[in-house]
């Protein structure tokens, strides 16, 4: 009996699991992956939903669980975090390094926002981060979250977050003004 | 005065780290006085800022289309498996 409601869930939430997981991970092999482990997690505790809230919103809170777990997993896999290091772009003193200094951008903000071309160089840079910076600034900006909620989550530091952050956006901004404005 | 000179190191750690934390009142104000004197980092900050702005916006516009019932399907399946374990 209960089972058949779970079917029924199935057909009708999927849709809605997935976009949201997408939302969030920016990956459709693993948006697919979250939305059937939460179904099997539903299967599981089935007998703990006593219909205090709505299917949906159970069901979302089991996904949002297991989005975390997700993140947290990339997290730590170890990355060579070391490989593109610090002084590539600042000198010893912490100056820009003479041929990293942003530079004029010469386009205005709106335009480069709505150009399809420098959206796909965005893009592309963020793709090319290392998967460990990529969490963090897809948890960032992907999630409503704060600083501090995302630190707890992840476990780690806020002086650590915001660093990977920063060296996430220097090699973005750097990836972003080599291939757009350099053509 | 020395304590109200950043490196541009620090200056853009704290452009980053504004986007999430409250700055404190002092790095506030070194943050502001090291933008004054530098041009390198008030760009950094323009584009920052913009680039922030681009990924929500490749973030909003694209869900890309999956075969939702393919997936249906199968999570109906796993729970069938499920259920006979």
């Amino acid at each position: 009996m209960e089972n058949e409601n779970l079917k029924k869930w199935v057909n009708e939430f999927t849709n809605e699991l997935y976009k949201w997981a997408y939302y969030k991970t920016s990956s459709t092999e693993a948006s697919e992956d979250l939305v059937q482990e939460t179904f099997l997690a539903a299967a599981e505790k089935l007998n703990t939903f006593k219909g205090d809230s709505s299917p949906k919103t159970w069901l979302f809170s089991i996904l949002n669980h297991k989005i975390i777990d997700y993140y947290r997993k990339n997290v730590n896999k170890p990355v060579a975090i070391e490989s593109i290091s610090i002084s590539t772009y600042f000198d010893e003193d912490g100056g820009w390094q003479q041929e990293k200094r942003p530079k004029d951008w010469q386009d205005k903000e709106n335009q480069l926002l709505d150009n399809d071309d420098f959206q796909q160089i965005l893009q592309k840079c963020l793709d090319a981060l290392p998967e460990k910076w990529n969490t963090c600034v897809k948890l960032k900006y992907f999630t409503e979250k704060s600083g501090e909620d995302i630190c707890q989550e992840l476990g780690i530091t806020s002086t650590n977050f915001w660093q990977i952050g920063h060296r996430a956006k220097l090699q973005l901004r750097n990836c972003i003004e080599n291939n757009w404005f350099k053509n | 005065m020395y304590m109200f000179f950043l490196s541009c190191l620090k200056a853009t750690e704290l452009i980053e780290k504004k986007f999430h934390f409250k700055l404190t009142a002092k790095e506030k104000l070194q943050l502001k006085m090291h933008k004054m004197m530098c041009t390198a980092c008030s760009k950094y900050e323009k584009h920052s800022i913009l680039i922030e702005k681009g990924i929500s916006n490749i973030q909003k516009s694209e869900t890309p289309t999956i075969d939702v019932e393919a997936l249906k399907t199968k999570i109906s399946k796993k729970i069938e498996e499920f259920n006979k374990n």
